[in-house]
């Protein structure tokens, strides 16, 4: 009975979450094709960008949950926080593919190059390397709290990549412009203030998709502890 | 210099990836919902 009620909880609000991130997405789509203006230098193909940074973005705060719940692992042993950090490592990958799929989109045209092995390309290639590793251990280990310990030591490596990501077109000459939104000359000043709320609306949309994704995994995970249960129990029984 | 091929390139790997993310995980949930259910029923019918 508690059971169904937890579930009719869960459900309302992920029924509220779905509602809430498509709106969102149609208020991103609509500003990105028929709001924000077409950039001077580029063309239409600026519009990239309305995806290419929250992708990125998700992938980096996908990640940082990761980390975040990799240390509360090893240090409470929680099955909890080990449920967290795999389902927001297997979201951060497949946002980090898209990053790596739509930036080489936007660069071909641009730079005249798919790709090029500048810092800030190589060191994304890099995290994203180091996830799917994160994925492919947790995959070919047998379950249990050794699995979990070395995916959350990885979890927790893999994250120490994301500042020098950040910092890398700072550092070095890179083909990768510097950053507009968070720049040396202020909070989104080196923007067209059609354009930050563009991408501040797409932003809102991929973070509200990212719990969407988030809530579904964990449901997921623990579906899964339960049917291992019942098979222990049942296996105990007879 | 319009490009809009590479704009619809990109928006279709974003559509296209983030749909069969989400339809493999409504797939994945629903196979253990029936896994879940199934060996449910067994056990009650064993505890019988």
């Amino acid at each position: 009975m508690m059971d169904q009620e937890i579930n009719e909880d869960s459900r309302e609000e992920s029924s509220i979450l779905i509602w809430l991130t498509g709106i969102a997405f149609f208020a991103a789509m609509a500003a990105i094709f028929l709001f924000v203006p077409t950039e001077k230098t580029e063309g239409p193909i600026q519009r990239i960008m309305y995806f290419h940074i929250p992708s990125a973005w998700l992938s980096f705060f996908a990640f940082f949950i990761v980390f975040i719940s990799s240390i509360l692992f090893l240090w409470k042993k929680e099955r909890e926080w080990d449920i967290y950090a795999h389902a927001s490592a297997e979201i951060g990958v497949i946002f980090c593919s898209l990053v790596l799929i739509t930036g080489p989109i936007w660069a071909k045209p641009i730079w005249g190059t798919w790709w090029v092995w500048d810092a800030r390309l190589t060191s994304t290639l890099i995290l994203w390397l180091i996830y799917v590793a994160y994925l492919m251990l947790r995959a070919q280990t047998d379950p249990g709290s050794m699995r979990a310990r070395y995916a959350a030591v990885l979890g927790v490596v893999g994250f120490l990549n994301i500042p020098f990501i950040h910092f890398s077109v700072l550092w070095w000459r890179t083909f990768h412009p510097q950053p507009k939104v968070i720049s040396s000359e202020g909070f989104g000043k080196g923007m067209d203030p059609s354009m930050l709320a563009t991408l501040g609306v797409s932003l809102g949309a991929f973070t509200l998709l990212y719990f969407l994704l988030m809530g579904q995994r964990i449901r997921q995970e623990k579906l899964r502890d339960e049917i291992d249960r019942l098979k222990r129990e049942k296996l105990f029984s007879s | 210099m319009d490009n809009f091929g590479f704009l619809f390139a990109a928006n279709a790997f974003v559509w296209g990836g983030i749909i069969y993310y989400v339809y493999t995980l409504k797939q994945r949930n629903r196979e253990l919902e029936k896994d879940l259910d199934l060996l449910k029923e067994a056990i009650s019918k064993e505890s019988r």
